[in-house]
């Protein structure tokens, strides 16, 4: 580890900042934090969520103002009062969620707020305006249509949209927040591509990240932020995932996890020859059959959009089915309502936790009688005993080290991480027979993520089955016991996760079979 | 990352397919839109042939007859007459309402400044100070309407509806004390503009013999198209509306656009305003005033319009035209219906074409308070 301190190459460093501290009321979110970034480099921040990275880049940026400590762009001490500051001084940042105005074009949104004007400012000059995006995007090499809507693109264009926009403020260091979030894979490769772009014409990035491998892929530098102070900075070449994680998270994390074999009961989900169509009446899931036993995890890999969502709805009771049965330890819930597969014992942990998972502007308390709020012992003759939901509430945010550990809090002002354990918890506490989880992950950072991977070994080991969607392959990989990989709406195979490569894998979701045969055969033994 | 190489080829495809499919639903949705409006475009073209192919056949038959009063210089006149006030008032609310101010109020501007541009002229004894009277009265309205908005964050719908109330009964009132009625006194009418040989024209000679109002009318619909989507400005309004976040990170004050553009919806509904009273050369206020919903029939005309001022005109002029066929059909007792029936026309018509119309694409954050830095 360099002591970030004492490099002193401040004359050459794009950004300095020098003990930054900043303090909201009741947290300290930056704690005398340091950071140096190289010109040139691509320096990734690491940690955990809450751990302070994104203030400290709002600070650089001007959204806030530090309580002590300095920051130095170019060798020049800047006291940045607003973005329009920073963006003076060349220093950009690309937002989580992205500021866009979509009905508006690629070129129109680049240039907004300057726009090139012409007749004394009664006309904006349309041509010149179009120009300048097609040479900047020319410069960095961008595949970007200046006249394409931004409703009609995909995220990666937008996000290509967003530095753009930044690059044509002038921007020189460019701040990005927890880029690859919202990418495909493949996206993600080709952002790490307009990276190398970038820095080979003397442009700094700085990104914002929890996941180690995009860290150690991506950047020259990585500096490690851990409830607010720096924990260290380090080359990139000199880390490794195992090194990152503890830092990160202050003590040694199980990357692999060792478990015992599984030991399978009785059959508690069955689905036979499920047919499903999505909104537009496209068939998402084609003659599905799969069966989970008890103390079984099985597993469902696929690239998101292969009819994971349709079928795990489905399975769920969100969505009608069009063809087959499914049937619930021998009951048959094919058009069961969702209440009764609940009462029956099925949990769900679904994909997206704001939308279908919690109700933003209820409190915990409220969020965590969802799905309960009809049965014991929350509920007798129709009205709810508060003090009960309560106690449940808290229970959940103790268990799963829910934070702020506030049950009166609104969900929608908890972390995307802590909103995730709150759902999680909430499923997994129904004492069910069957979990439906679908990417109970997504969003969190490694300290959690290895929590809820705990949590879903011991449903394992308790008896209970686990149907497990992920398009996280190591995920559903040591997890799963059987692995089923879906393609356009198929299983294409049934593989055994443990004997199975990622290579392999890698084919299986391009609905391509391997060489070698990876298959464990039937898919509901 | 081991499995990059092949899960990548896959996910490219997943992220093709997904871009191709969210093209589709724009258009798919696009074409929903017009189908809508062209709907109610293609059944008025077909009703009026149908009309016309019925005249033809039976010139001395009612439906000869009703031709005969809908297709007509005067019809069109009037038309033009009764469009001014919801043109204006339109046009105001596709400003406020692309910048994400719902100015549901309209009607109460056009109540305040129609009744202050009476005073102001009889006070003055000038009908263009009456007209600059009005309009401010209409503006400073506006303007507190706009502070408690976005300053004070008030629910936009409600301090609408309060901005619709205070004028309707400020208005009246004011005329009590002044005039010792609901009603003031003439203060005359604005006489039309004729432009020679144009004026001579068959039918279309109306839109060249017309009050200066419906002239300036149709500059006011062709600088609000410049302005909206040719300028800075208007772009900025755009943002606003759509999403202030961005508009405020790219470096632009996202309330002062607001305000702008709230203060413009003061001051083309204080125009219309004044151009509805001095068409008749006096403010009557009884009931809901001589306003008598136009101010909410803007809305309708802009959504209908889908915030562009030529659409807004558009379907101001269907409207319209529904509304000056139901003031002569009350007066020719051709199809035997009772009056009151009659009237109801353009009230149904707009029902009729809301139903039909569908979705409008509603401004993103329209009817949202934006603070900066908020996070």
């Amino acid at each position: 580890m360099t002591d970030s301190g004492e490099t002193g190459r401040t004359a050459t460093d794009a950004v300095h900042l020098d003990g930054i501290t900043k303090r909201f009321p009741g947290v300290v979110a930056n704690d005398d934090v340091d950071l140096q970034v190289e010109r040139g480099s691509v320096h990734a921040l690491l940690g955990e969520n809450g751990a302070g990275k994104t203030t400290l880049m709002n600070v650089l940026y001007g959204l806030y103002e530090p309580d002590e400590g300095r920051v130095v762009v170019d060798g020049t001490p800047r006291d940045f009062d607003s973005p329009r500051d920073a963006i003076d001084a060349g220093v950009g940042m690309i937002h989580q969620h992205f500021m866009l105005v979509d009905p508006m074009t690629v070129t129109e949104n680049i240039t907004l707020g300057n726009e090139p004007e012409r007749w004394l400012g009664l006309s904006i000059d349309r041509e010149r305006a179009r120009e300048e995006v097609v040479d900047l995007s020319e410069r960095y090499g961008f595949d970007v249509d200046p006249d394409a809507r931004i409703e009609d693109v995909g995220v990666g264009v937008q996000q290509r949209v967003e530095i753009l926009k930044a690059l044509y403020r002038g921007a020189d260091v460019l701040i990005l927040d927890e880029p690859t979030a919202v990418l495909t894979p493949q996206e993600v490769r080709e952002l790490f591509g307009v990276f190398e772009e970038l820095t080979a014409q003397g442009k700094t990035i700085i990104f914002i990240t929890h996941k180690l491998r995009e860290a150690m892929t991506a950047a020259d530098d990585i500096t490690v932020l851990r409830a607010g102070k720096t924990v260290g900075t380090l080359g990139a070449a000199d880390a490794s995932r195992e090194r990152l994680a503890e830092l990160m998270v202050g003590r040694e994390i199980l990357l692999d996890v060792d478990r015992p074999a599984a030991d399978p009961g009785e059959t508690v989900l069955d689905v036979r020859d499920l047919t499903v169509e999505d909104t537009r009446g496209v068939r998402a899931v084609d003659d599905v059959s799969l069966s989970v036993r008890e103390g079984e995890v099985f597993g469902i890999a696929g690239v998101d959009g292969n009819g994971q969502a349709e079928l795990v709805e489905a399975i769920a009771g969100l969505r009608e089915v069009d063809g087959g049965a499914i049937s619930l330890g021998g009951w048959d819930a094919t058009d069961a309502s969702r209440r009764d597969r609940i009462d029956a014992g099925m949990a769900y942990v679904p994909e997206d936790r704001q939308e279908s998972g919690l109700v933003m502007d209820f409190d915990l308390v409220s969020n965590g009688l969802l799905g309960s709020q009809h049965a014991r012992p929350f509920a007798e003759n129709g009205r709810i005993d508060w003090d009960a939901a309560r106690e449940h509430a808290e229970e959940i945010v103790a268990e799963y080290d829910v934070r702020p550990a506030n049950v009166d809090a609104r969900a929608a002002s908890l972390s995307g991480g802590n909103q995730q354990k709150f759902v999680v918890g909430r499923e997994f506490a129904r004492d069910p027979r069957l979990v439906v989880a679908s990417h109970p992950t997504r969003g969190v950072d490694v300290g959690s993520t290895e929590f809820i991977h705990d949590r879903i070994n011991d449903l394992r080991s308790d008896g209970r089955a686990v149907l497990l969607v992920s398009s996280k392959l190591d995920e559903v990989q040591s997890l799963s016991d059987r692995l089923a990989v879906i393609y356009e709406g198929s299983f294409v195979d049934v593989v055994d996760p443990d004997a199975v490569t990622e290579e392999q894998l890698g084919l299986l979701m391009a609905g391509e079979q391997p060489d070698a045969d990876v298959s464990v055969g039937e898919v509901s033994q | 990352m081991t499995d990059d190489a092949d899960s990548g080829e896959a996910a490219a495809d997943g992220g093709e397919t997904a871009d191709r499919e969210r093209t589709g639903d724009g258009l798919g949705a696009g074409l929903r839109r017009l189908s809508g409006r062209l709907l109610v475009a293609l059944a008025t073209a077909a009703l009026l042939a149908l009309l016309g192919v019925a005249a033809v056949v039976a010139p001395e038959s009612s439906v000869g007859r009703l031709f005969g009063i809908v297709v007509s210089t005067s019809t069109l006149s009037a038309t033009l007459r009764l469009s001014v006030p919801i043109v204006f008032a339109a046009i105001g609310g596709i400003f406020a309402e692309k910048s994400g101010v719902i100015n549901i109020g309209l009607e109460g501007l056009l109540i305040i400044s129609a009744f202050s541009a009476v005073y102001g002229a009889d006070v003055t004894g000038s009908m263009l100070a009456g007209l600059l009277i009005g309009v401010l009265a209409s503006t400073v309205l506006a303007a507190v309407f706009a502070v408690v908005c976005i300053e004070y964050r008030a629910d936009q719908i409600i301090a609408g509806l309060a901005v619709w109330l205070i004028a309707l009964g400020l208005a009246p009132f004011a005329s009590q004390v002044v005039y010792g009625s609901p009603n003031t006194d003439s203060v005359g009418t604005l006489g039309t503009w004729t432009i020679p040989v144009l004026a001579d024209i068959p039918l279309l000679g109306a839109l060249f013999d017309a009050a200066p109002p419906v002239y300036l009318m149709f500059v006011t619909v062709a600088g609000a198209w410049y302005v909206l989507n040719r300028t800075a400005f208007g772009r900025w309004v755009r943002a606003a509306g759509e999403n202030p976040r961005a508009l405020d990170t790219a470096g632009v004050d996202v309330s002062r656009v607001r305000y702008a553009a709230v203060l413009i919806s003061g001051v083309l509904s204080g125009i219309g305003g004044a151009a509805l009273a001095f068409n008749i050369g006096q403010f009557t206020g009884n009931g809901p005033t001589m306003v008598n919903g136009k101010g909410f029939i803007a809305i309708v005309a802009y959504l209908f319009g889908n915030y562009n001022p030529v659409g807004a005109l558009g379907s101001t002029m269907l409207f319209a035209g529904l509304d000056a066929v139901q003031l002569r059909l009350q007066t020719r007792q051709i199809l035997g219906v009772p009056d009151s029936l009659v009237q109801t026309i353009p009230f149904v018509a707009v029902i009729v074409v809301l139903a039909l119309v569908g979705r409008t694409r509603i401004p993103e954050a329209a009817g949202e308070h934006y603070e900066s830095g908020e996070e």
